[in-house]
């Protein structure tokens, strides 16, 4: 029996409800502040090592 | 100009984040490595994936991950204070105390721009527990290691109908299952990936 059989489309997905109660909206609203917001979070961070996955997740 | 004969190639789920007419999903999960690149601007790729949350954001996607992501961030960070240090060596001074200070502070700053990137989006965080079976299946069927089940496990739960990744691991997943959002250099590679059926 193919192994696909037993999870392709049968994964768990949360309900609406669930969905509704775990997302939290944008305290940002306004376009403009949000993609200055994004050039904030993603500007000037520098370090001296190149990150690999093996610095944050065991293979 | 002769046109290319033959069929264009089958995309099978997976696009370049590059691409400007990329259609973005309503709801996306962003991965652990796309994040790192996208907030430390030292690294390969930092630009493409950057420009790539940017236009997320201000498209209004939706953005969803698995609570293991700021788990890898803090693992990351402190990992990268270990290897400004130590180099390719820095495994085996896992417990290296001097490394600490700077892990921390680096740390905090990861976490602030992670959530001054949250702040601009619609967010949800999926918890790991009630994910596990299905991570664990997703590994067993499909051959994914164990947290990129996690993350795509995660991912399928929230019905995000893509991820956005700079891991090559995801397309080891049926198409229907969940689209693969990548760099224009693993496109090829993820798509040699997929499963056939």
């Amino acid at each position: 029996m193919s192994a696909m059989a037993k999870t392709d489309g049968k994964v768990k997905r949360l309900t609406d409800a669930e969905l509704a109660a775990m997302t939290r909206p944008a305290k940002i609203s306004d376009p403009a502040e949000r993609r200055a917001a994004v050039k904030r979070a993603t500007s000037g961070l520098r370090v001296a090592a190149r990150v690999t996955r093996s610095l944050y997740r065991p293979r | 100009m002769a046109r290319p004969r033959g069929r264009s190639a089958a995309t099978r789920g997976v696009f370049g984040i590059e691409d400007p007419a990329l259609l973005l999903p309503e709801r996306i999960a962003l991965d652990t490595s796309l994040v790192v690149r996208a907030l430390i601007e030292t690294q390969p790729l930092h630009e493409a994936c950057s420009d790539f949350l940017e236009r997320l954001v201000t498209s209004e996607v939706t953005l969803v991950s698995s609570e293991l992501l700021e788990a890898e961030l803090a693992e990351a960070a402190f990992g990268i204070a270990l290897a400004e240090r130590w180099r390719a060596d820095w495994r085996r001074h896992r417990r290296d105390g001097r490394a600490r200070r700077r892990g921390r502070r680096l740390l905090a700053d990861v976490r602030s721009r992670y959530e001054l990137l949250l702040a601009s989006a619609d967010h949800g965080a999926v918890p790991i527990a009630p994910i596990a079976e299905d991570a664990s299946a997703l590994m067993a069927d499909y051959g994914l290691a164990s947290y990129d089940a996690v993350h795509a496990a995660s991912a399928i739960a929230a019905r995000a109908e893509a991820i956005a990744t700079t891991d090559t691991g995801f397309a080891l997943l049926p198409a229907s299952l969940l689209r693969v959002y990548t760099d224009r250099s693993r496109v090829a590679a993820c798509r040699a990936l997929r499963p056939q059926r």
